[in-house]
């Protein structure tokens, strides 16, 4: 047995595991960050939501859209029981640029406006920041002609079906759309490669180079950017995107897909080697039980102790909330509340889930939007509406109020919650 | 006049009669107003069975359909699947009183009264195992147990069942329109001679005129006659099937529920079913769901013998309605599975026919029934009744998986899979992997659909709809809630079909809205998870 003591311990290695692991160590604290697997950040396609425009109208230019932090705090005046409305937005600002600056070399710089890229299934995706390789593809600065760019060997991927995501928002001030087919992936077996076999297959020397070409050689007149699958290479040493780019003549984008996608494991891949570079240690595994702020929790062989914990453990994806009996959260046994009903939550968690969904699908569901409550300082709150601790905070999916993988919100609150639990564990450790 | 009769509902009897009429020289024409087999067929246990229970209230239901199992086994060899049961004896095993010694004796008796319809159908007699023997079977049975008698039974596809009867009565001449609603029977002097539909597709409305209309709408049947002024007595109860993600058990084990009722945990193809609900139903069929108490009972009912349901992961909860007879008195289980012709020519609509009641597994000798009723309704001379024996589409014989595969380049399993559910015909579908290589691509992993065999679909089997899919290859049924599946199934079904992408992307809401009906109920464990991600992975569906 060897004990490790930090000032500070996240538990879970998504987005807001990893912002409020950077942002407590900015503030000069030891943190050590425990993580499972991959969790939800990974499998998410890379675009980052904060918020979206909930007034605007299909139609509506997309020049006056509002904002990512005037939607968001919109947002958190009109839905009370949001995390933005527990957390304030004012803060947003800054822990945006922080993580942006954190994940400069894989994520484009905001610019204050939101992005709009086209989805994979012919929707499209308003978002505050964006892998650097789908900046391209953002419809609101795209001017002219986007040709989206479909694979001869593969039919995993509809050009046209995007096309029309596209053709949506021409009229509202997007670029015009076209759809044509290059010569790629033709080789025997091509057609059944997975995403994942995709991308890999176009990092060696002369396939991305190879891909670019045969799009040169069927864009249309007039082209300004060619929008392809998200699979330009797993590794962003392999410099696929900038290699497809020379080779094609004219700037080239990913398109946002549902997961597995690419882009999502490219993003969780940089987040863990960001906390490298930032000296935050990272273990694999599973916490046992009875662990908490100031008290021994082991992890294998080893021993943690710390002065204050961030829980960053996701959702039902991640594992921070179960269903059981009803819903709880494993760990640390927070109460856990469904929907945004605040404290008329908590007894409704008890509840089977045919009583906490409706039938409609797209509407909101309050079994998916389960998770714990919070105060302004993240810290997780009990059935009385007070903080369990002082020196336990609480960030990302595991913040109930908000249906995370679905409105838009879920990196963004991820991102805001992290960075303020994460100065608020450094404030707190206690020197431990 | 246009046709000789025109059938009302695509469930297993009226595609069963549709294929009977027209196979016996009818013009036909059959209206659905969703997919085939949208309700109590598809929403069935999948059991071609004799129903043993029935022999005490009718035995002549239960030798019928054990004769119509043995033939629909020889009509579609490759959707049928043994599935052999277990009734466990749950009394002490000492000092057993009289009384339980009498109904462990009663038990074994009764079974082997069924073994003398078991040979109809090609099953294996009846055993008395041991409680060794019987743990030895299934292990994870509760402690306690001391003994069981097996009976053998036959599991099926329900809904390619269908599908196969809707594309041999097609072959055969029948006009078969999916998603077409027959609005109004059209009656002149007392006589049906037609009806008026819509078709929910396109927005088209037509008439058709007809000798005679066979109504066999199931529980969509007392409000269909209603409008005609006519009655159909009935007494829907609904069945609701808790499904889990995989095979728990070898055997069926029948246990009971805390009220005394039946109920059974059994392996269906490569999952495991816990059937079934009896409730009376009232409203809209339409509205019929899972509710949270429907749940609960299965799972206590089925934890009674087979604990190891409480950690299971459930994927999904399905429903119908059972057309029951109508009577006044007996509770829902009590009521007669026998089936009854209703001829409404006494309330002025001569010419038209409701069909009440009967089973899956005798679909086939019902259809026949009516199908003769038909003849002679409209003076024809009698024709022999040729349905078993003229195989249903690829049950002609049985194809090898792995010659298939090795031929066509595909897995194994995956072959297997096409042959599991195209029988002869699964060469056809992998061919199309030769003509466009492109078509290998693995559309879904849990089913074993490739690309190819969603595009045969799309040709062949009547697909007016992405969600059509659901009942002919189970796409976007399964645990995965169509993660994989739903857009590559939603992109190949576009190009076939030549759908504009916002047809596509409303395709592919309805697709995933289906699933999300059955899942809602059941959101638990891992499935809560896979959940999550489908919401993160399809709201842009309709962004």
């Amino acid at each position: 047995m060897t004990t490790r003591r930090v000032d500070v311990l996240v538990v879970g290695g998504g987005m807001a595991g990893v912002v409020a692991a950077l942002a407590a160590r900015a503030q000069g604290a030891s943190v050590l960050l425990v993580r499972r697997s991959p969790g939800a950040t990974a499998l998410a396609g890379g675009a980052i939501g904060v918020a979206p425009d909930l007034d605007a109208l299909p139609g509506d230019p997309l020049i006056g859209r509002r904002s990512p932090l005037e939607s968001a705090r919109r947002l958190a005046a009109r839905r009370p029981g949001h995390p933005y409305a527990w957390l304030g937005v004012g803060d947003l600002e800054e822990a945006l640029g922080f993580a942006g600056a954190h994940l400069s070399a894989l994520v484009e710089p905001a610019d204050g406006r939101p992005r709009f890229l086209a989805h994979v299934s012919g929707g499209v995706v308003e978002c505050a920041l964006c892998l650097r390789s789908q900046a391209a593809g953002d419809l609101r600065r795209a001017r002219g002609l986007a040709v989206v760019v479909g694979f001869s060997g593969h039919l995993g991927f509809d050009a046209g079906l995007v096309a029309s995501a596209v053709a949506r928002l021409t009229a509202s001030g997007g670029p015009a759309a076209a759809a044509v087919e290059a010569a790629a992936f033709t080789g025997p077996g091509d057609g059944a490669l997975r995403p994942v076999e995709l991308a890999r297959a176009l990092e060696p020397p002369g396939a991305a180079e190879a891909l670019g070409a045969a799009i040169r050689a069927v864009l249309p007149r007039g082209a300004t950017v060619a929008l392809l699958a998200p699979v330009l290479g797993l590794d962003p040493a392999a410099r696929v995107h900038a290699r497809v780019e020379a080779a094609a003549g004219l700037p080239v984008a990913e398109v946002v897909a549902d997961p597995p996608s690419v882009p999502g494991l490219r993003l969780d891949a940089a987040l863990l080697a960001r906390l490298e570079g930032a000296g935050v240690e990272v273990l694999q595994g599973d916490l046992g039980p009875g662990g908490g702020p100031g008290r021994p929790v082991s992890l294998g062989e080893t021993v943690i102790e710390a002065g204050s914990w961030v829980l960053a453990t996701g959702r039902f994806v991640g594992g921070g909330v179960l269903r059981q009996a009803g819903l709880v959260e494993p760990l640390l046994d927070l109460p856990v509340l469904a929907s945004e009903a605040g404290a008329a939550g908590l007894e409704l968690a008890g509840r089977p889930p045919a009583l906490l969904t409706v039938r409609q699908r797209v509407a909101a569901q309050p079994l998916l939007a389960a998770g714990v409550a919070v105060d302004a300082a993240c810290r997780p709150l009990d059935e009385a509406g007070r903080p369990v601790g002082e020196r336990l905070f609480a960030a990302g999916a595991l913040i109930g109020g908000h249906e995370h993988a679905a409105d838009q919100t879920g990196l963004g609150v991820a991102i805001l919650s992290g960075w303020i639990a994460g100065r608020g564990a450094a404030a707190r450790s206690g020197g431990a | 006049v246009d046709y000789d009769v025109i059938v009302l509902g695509g469930g297993v009897n009226g595609l069963g009669t549709a294929r009977d009429c027209a196979m016996r020289g009818l013009k036909v024409l059959l209206l659905e107003r969703g997919d085939l087999a949208s309700g109590a067929s598809g929403g069935s246990s999948g059991l071609i069975h004799g129903g043993p229970r029935y022999m005490l209230s009718g035995p002549e239901v239960t030798r019928l359909a054990c004769r119509d199992s043995g033939y629909i086994q020889r009509l579609a060899p490759h959707l049928l699947f043994r599935i052999p049961f277990l009734v466990p004896f749950t009394s002490r095993r000492e000092r057993q009183s009289l009384a339980e010694r009498a109904v462990a004796y009663a038990t074994e008796v009764f079974f082997s009264t069924y073994d003398v319809y078991q040979s109809l159908k090609r099953g294996k007699p009846s055993v008395r195992l041991s409680a060794e023997e019987l743990y030895r079977l299934e292990p994870g049975l509760r402690p306690g147990l001391h003994g069981a008698v097996t009976f053998d039974e036959w599991g099926i596809d329900a809904h390619r069942l269908c599908v196969l009867n809707a594309l041999s009565a097609r072959d055969h001449g029948a006009e078969v329109r999916t998603w077409t609603e027959a609005r109004e029977v059209v009656r002149e002097g007392g006589r049906a001679v037609g009806v008026r539909w819509l078709d929910r597709v396109t927005g088209q409305a037509g008439a058709a005129r007809g000798r005679l209309v066979f109504n066999a709408t199931g529980a969509w049947s007392p409000a269909l006659a209603r409008r005609q002024g006519a009655t159909v007595r009935m007494r829907p109860g609904k069945g609701v099937h808790l499904v889990m993600d995989r095979r728990l058990s070898d055997y069926a084990v029948v246990c009971n529920g805390v009220d005394g009722r039946m109920l059974f945990v059994y392996p269906h193809d490569g999952e495991s079913w816990i059937a079934t609900t009896d409730d009376d139903f009232y409203g809209d069929p339409d509205d019929a769901e899972a509710t949270a108490d429907d749940v609960a009972y299965l799972l206590e009912g089925a934890a009674s013998v087979f604990p190891a349901v409480r950690a299971a992961r459930l994927s999904r909860a399905f429903w119908a309605l059972r057309t029951t007879l109508y009577d006044y008195g007996p509770n829902e289980d009590a009521l007669s599975r026998d089936h009854q012709l209703i001829d409404h020519a006494a309330e002025g609509a001569a010419g038209l026919l409701s069909l009440v009641g009967g089973k899956l597994a005798s679909y086939r000798a019902q259809s026949e029934e009516v199908t003769d009723r038909i003849l002679r309704d409209l003076g024809r001379a009698p024709v022999a009744c040729r349905t078993h024996q003229v195989p249903l589409p690829g049950g002609e014989a049985v194809a090898d998986a792995a010659a298939l595969a090795a031929a066509h380049g595909v897995a194994l399993p995956v072959a297997a899979r096409v042959v599991y559910r195209h029988g002869a015909r699964a060469g056809e579908v992998l061919r199309l992997c030769d003509q466009d290589p492109r078509l290998r691509l693995l559309v879904c992993r849990e089913e074993g659909i490739l690309a190819a065999e969603v595009v045969h679909c799309v040709r062949h089997e009547l697909v007016r709809r992405l969600v059509d899919l659901r009942s002919r290859l189970k796409l976007s049924v399964g645990a995965c809630g169509g993660l994989d599946c739903a857009r590559l199934a939603a992109q190949l079904t576009a190009r076939e079909l030549g759908w504009p992408p916002e047809r596509t992307r409303a395709e592919l809401d309805g697709l995933l809205q289906a699933g999300w009906r059955e899942r809602r109920a059941v959101l638990g464990g891992s499935q809560l998870a896979q959940e999550e991600l489908l919401r993160g992975a399809h709201w842009a569906v309709s962004a």
